[in-house]
């Protein structure tokens, strides 16, 4: 008799039983599939939200400018740089910094100017997108600014509204100037939240005597599929005077909060699989034991133990497979449509910021290769597991046995 | 017939199946403590610490200081409020402090930071972070002119033991004033920003300094005895506060919520990421105990067929199966008990050191981490999981029950 | 001290009380020759730094200690900057956008109109009878001239962040010639250098002050006299904020 046939028969027979194996499974991969999206979703915000708000994925300063943040500490030829750079398949975007008094009515506070320009910066960040109030930087729009959300809310300032700076230039001469606020941002970190005050480097230039040369040149690579330590290798290449750092170095701490999410959402994975490894057990243990007495008759007609096992494995496959299915179909459904959507959080918390990332309220799944195919290789192989056990025992009971084995 | 008993029979019939299913409820009974555990120590820790750092756990302040702080915006009567405080069930203990900015200059250099000025007679390292990392010295007198200043403070400026440190703020008149102060004390969190711009200073002579009465202070910090009241004691406080003399300042009292807005995110972020793990969980093992049931009702429904023929009830059949999972789940529950305590006991008393893995700054949004990863559970919650994995049990032995008590005697006759 | 200088009562003008009885007299006829209630200069100052020289020139009024009125004449892009001293306000008027900014105290350690001179040196009162203990240290001769060397202690409670002041006057005309302040080891932290002595509002004084921080010795602040008018009418109307606009 031909297996092949048999198995879906056996199944078709009694199709209860086959249906409520087959769920169990089934709804066990939907679990694994939802559950390793929203982790990876997880994962991947966080990550972006630690380089994508301001830091990027590499910096190159001056050598002593981490240390020592100092007008004078620049780098210099960024022309040049910039487009080694970019012909290097990395995005830059050149920053300036300093410190100064800002003043708006009787209330004043010390901020970080940080002159940006907006086309090359949103090649590298996405700090753009996450205004609160007005909009960003525009190239055309000297005297306009944007500044963080607990600044403007120290200055006591709104859109509209005339900001003054006061600083100290770098030939020595009181800098000052009158700034109107476009745009305040979301939290986005507590450094800016508290003392981000972002201008156009042309105006930054201007305020600040700052002719030529940056601070900082915060980097992307456009292509994601290159290793971040290769990129880095790059860019040290090109500019060999200056230090490369990546994000991890940059943000010691937030790298270390992210590895250790990282190694909880493998626990968590894994104590899913494991449970997930269970329902199956349990299932195709049931299956199987529960017609013990079928294949003890089976083999008093002359079936061969061999044939048994290869019954029951075949029919355990064919459960795993329309499991399968069912848990891509509905999984994937259900996975994606929280990639698209997302879970939203934000009655139970407003965006905020830790250790300086941005945290958005809303939690996407992310749907990748892995977290479809892992689920299915590891429903196929614990069912595998799991008819090992009866259907060795079945293929080696004696026919007597069987029979009273009920 | 004792349904009890003749259930219990059922269950031992397929004991290798019952095994399983009772390891998989106990399973999700120790997987429910773990992330539980976490989460409970995890928060506990994280709101204590926060509070730790100078604001409590309850702040008592000037209306509208919290959103934007000023040396004119102090709340008065501050012994007045610290004697009603004293009344209200769950507080532990309250502090008044004056916080504010200033520079901090000594002969090489000049930084700008913080300072949080106490009462040493009534302050220890319980309630306060900064004495608590106290590496050096020791707490200043409450007449003296002590100052305990940041690891990194010390380095930059060039400080030690003894030496003297010029501190410049804005008095309550906006007038900006400057005091000494002698290092009595260096501590060291280990967070960079917090070391490098914090000092502590005996609030009798900053309330000189900033021109405060004996009653005046930024605020008063209320330590509650076990955070998870912090709703309840909030609420409290802000009755009997209601009843001080209505002339006295207009405060504000608000709770770790608001004031570590930070803190409050995160643990809401991690707790919902929690709380969608153990649903989902929760739904796998229910799954699976559907699946047995399920399939133990289907192989007996001839078992069941012959039972009704021979008079029994359909809802007595109901009843069995369950009463079936009903045993099941405390079969389970017992091993889940079993499987857990000592892995409860571990985690509770030894914990497991993640330091390897964080390095040596442990910080999120601003407030320490304790690098052990411990569990603890508040006896609330352990009550809550072991009813919700009953309860889990008991709603998948429903559709099986219905099924088995649907079962018509003719026909499961005929599956013979 | 800077403060001293614009109000042309130099270091000493308040220098009253000594432990020594000498000391304090010398001091107090110190204070008496530069003593002024209200004044009107014109000085110019340069400033050295590794990154940029430039030297400023200045007007100033001032009436008692407690109200100073400094602004820029050039060059012409700071023209009009002006800082008030009210008491312990500084303001600063921003003419090219006409606002006057209060300073916080978190500015105070700020440089001023990018000197080696801190905003607080400006706003400090120099209660130096106060804050320091003044003693005799020195008398005699030293680089061919008749020296007096004051060191000054400070006191237990005074908010100073020096370890000790020396001070070296000539003792025939009580001109000062040099000033050293230490930190805390006794370490030389900056140094003040007079020099330059012409007749200055009707008497002989040091028309140059040179300020060198000790960690960077080829950095300095140097400001000269042109003119200094001693005693001159002048009301507490003139220092207001809206004077600081007008003028």
């Amino acid at each position: 008799m031909k297996i092949i046939l048999l198995a879906p028969r056996n199944l078709i027979r009694s199709w209860q039983r086959s249906l409520v194996t087959t769920l169990a499974m089934g709804f066990a991969g939907v679990i694994m599939i939802l559950f390793g999206s929203l982790m990876d979703g997880m994962l991947q915000a966080s990550e972006r939200s630690a380089t994508m708000m301001n830091t990027g994925e590499l910096q190159l300063h001056a050598k002593s400018y981490l240390d020592d943040p100092d007008l004078y500490t620049v780098i210099t030829n960024e022309a040049a740089l910039l487009e080694k750079l970019s012909a290097a398949g990395v995005s830059a975007s050149p920053r300036l910094f300093s410190f100064a008094l800002a003043a708006a009515g009787t209330s004043s506070a010390g901020v970080q100017l940080r002159g940006i320009t907006p086309s090359l910066e949103a090649q590298v960040t996405e700090i753009h997108k996450h205004l609160s109030q007005g909009h960003w930087l525009e190239e055309a729009d000297a005297k306009g600014v944007v500044l963080g959300r607990k600044l403007a809310r120290s200055l006591n300032i709104n859109l509209g509204d005339e900001v003054i700076l006061l600083g100290q230039s770098s030939d020595g001469a009181m800098a000052n100037d009158i700034f109107q606020v476009r745009g305040i941002l979301k939290a986005v970190g507590d450094n800016i939240d508290r003392a981000g005050f972002f201008m156009l480097s042309t105006s930054f230039r201007e305020l600040m005597v700052v002719n030529e040369g940056v601070h900082e040149i915060a980097m992307k690579r456009k292509d994601s599929s290159e290793t971040l330590a290769a990129t880095q290798q790059r860019v040290q290449d090109i500019a060999v005077s200056y230090e490369v750092k990546d994000w991890r170095s940059l943000m010691p701490v937030i790298a270390r909060v992210l590895e250790l999410a990282d190694a909880q959402t493998m626990i968590m994975l894994s104590i899913t699989y494991v449970a997930v490894g269970m329902v199956i057990l349990n299932a195709m243990l049931m299956s199987v034991f529960e017609r013990i007495r079928e294949f003890g008759i089976m083999k008093a007609l002359g079936v061969n133990p061999w044939q048994i096992v290869q019954l029951i494995f075949a029919e355990a496959m064919l459960q795993a497979f329309v499991a399968s299915l069912f848990a891509l179909v509905v999984g994937a459904g259900l996975a994606l449509r929280l990639q698209e959507r997302g879970i939203d959080f934000s009655n139970m918390l407003s965006a905020t910021s830790f250790a300086g990332i941005a945290l958005e309220p809303i939690w996407y799944a992310r749907v990748s290769f892995n977290s479809l195919v892992l689920p299915i290789v590891f429903l196929f192989l614990m069912t595998l597991l799991a008819v090992i056990y009866p259907a060795i025992k079945a293929a080696v009971i004696k026919p007597v046995d069987a029979i009273h084995h009920y | 017939m004792n349904l009890v008993g003749l259930a219990w029979r059922n269950i031992w019939r397929r004991k290798r199946r019952t095994a399983i299913t009772a390891v998989s409820i106990g399973f999700g009974v120790f997987l429910a403590v773990t992330f539980s555990g976490v989460g409970d120590y995890s928060y506990t820790n994280m709101i204590n610490a926060s509070a730790d750092m100078g604001l409590g756990h309850i702040t008592i302040e000037a209306l509208d200081y919290n959103q934007s702080p000023a040396p004119d915006k102090n709340i008065d009567q501050v012994a007045t409020i610290q004697q009603s405080l004293q009344r209200i069930p769950g507080v532990e203990n309250s502090y008044a402090r004056i916080l504010g900015q200033g520079m901090f200059a000594s002969a090489h250099k000049s930084v700008g930071g913080a300072f949080l000025a106490i009462d040493p007679n009534s302050e220890t390292s319980k309630h306060n972070l900064f004495l608590c990392s106290l590496e050096e010295g020791a707490l200043f007198d409450a007449n003296s002119r002590g100052v305990i200043v940041g690891r990194g403070m010390a380095k930059k400026l060039k400080l030690r033991l003894g030496k003297k440190l010029v501190y410049t703020t804005t008095d309550k008149n906006g007038e900006i004033v400057s005091e000494i102060a002698r290092v009595s004390g260096i501590f060291s969190t280990g967070v960079k920003a917090v070391d490098g711009a914090f000092v502590l200073l005996p609030i009798n002579s900053v309330r000189r300094t900033v021109g405060y009465s004996k009653n005046e202070a930024s605020l008063v910090a209320v330590m509650i005895k076990d955070q998870r009241y912090t709703t309840q004691v909030l609420a409290s406080v802000r009755q009997q506060l209601a009843q001080i003399d209505p002339s006295s300042k207009q405060i504000e009292i608000l709770s770790w919520r608001e004031t570590q807005s930070e803190v409050a995110g995160l643990i809401s972020l991690d707790r919902s990421s929690n709380y969608i793990s153990q649903v989902l969980i929760g739904l796998l093992i229910a799954a699976g105990i559907l699946n047995t049931l399920l399939m133990s009702v289907l192989e007996r429904t001839r078992e069941f067929g012959v039972m009704m023929a021979l008079g029994m009830a359909p809802h007595t059949l109901f009843f069995l199966v369950i009463i079936e999972s009903v045993c099941l789940a405390f079969l389970g529950l017992g091993f889940g008990v079993l499987l857990t305590t000592p892995w409860y006991f571990y985690l509770n008393r030894v914990g497991i050191d993640m330091s390897g893995a964080m390095g040596g700054d442990y910080t999120a949004g601003g407030v320490l981490i304790d690098p052990v990863l411990k569990l603890y559970l508040y006896p609330e919650t352990i009550a809550a999981i072991l009813f919700a994995v009953f309860l889990l049990t008991l709603l998948s032995g429903l559709y099986p029950a219905w099924k088995a008590g649907r079962t018509p005697p003719v026909e499961s006759l005929k599956a013979m | 001290m800077l403060k001293g200088f614009f109000l042309s009562q130099f270091v000493l003008a308040d220098e009253i009380a000594g432990t020594t009885q000498r000391a304090s007299a010398i001091l107090r006829q110190i204070d008496d020759l530069w003593r002024g209630n209200s004044s009107h200069s014109q000085f110019s100052m340069k400033i050295k730094t590794a990154h940029y020289t430039r030297t400023l020139a200045l007007e100033g009024w001032s009436l008692g200690t407690q109200k100073t009125l400094v602004r820029i004449l050039s060059p012409k892009k700071e023209q009009g900057v002006s800082s008030l001293k009210s008491g312990k306000h500084l303001y600063t008027y921003l003419p090219r956008t006409d606002r006057t900014i209060r300073l916080t105290s978190s500015m105070m350690m700020g440089s001023w109109m990018g000197s080696h001179f801190t905003n607080d040196d400006l706003v400090q009162e120099s209660r130096r009878e106060e804050d320091y203990d003044i003693d005799i240290s020195f008398e005699g001769e030293r680089d061919g001239q008749g020296i007096i060397e004051f060191t000054l202690m400070p006191k237990e409670d005074a908010a100073v962040v020096w370890g000790k002041v020396q001070l070296v006057v000539l003792a025939e005309s009580l001109l000062p010639v040099k000033e050293v302040y230490y930190d805390e080891d006794l370490k030389q932290a900056r140094t003040m250098l007079f020099s330059e002595l012409k007749i200055l509002g009707g008497k002989i004084r040091p028309a140059t002050m040179r300020v060198v921080p000790s960690d960077k010795p080829e950095e300095y602040t140097e400001i000269t006299y042109q003119l200094l008018e001693l005693d001159i009418p002048l009301a507490d109307s003139f220092f207001s904020i809206n004077q600081l606009k007008h003028r």
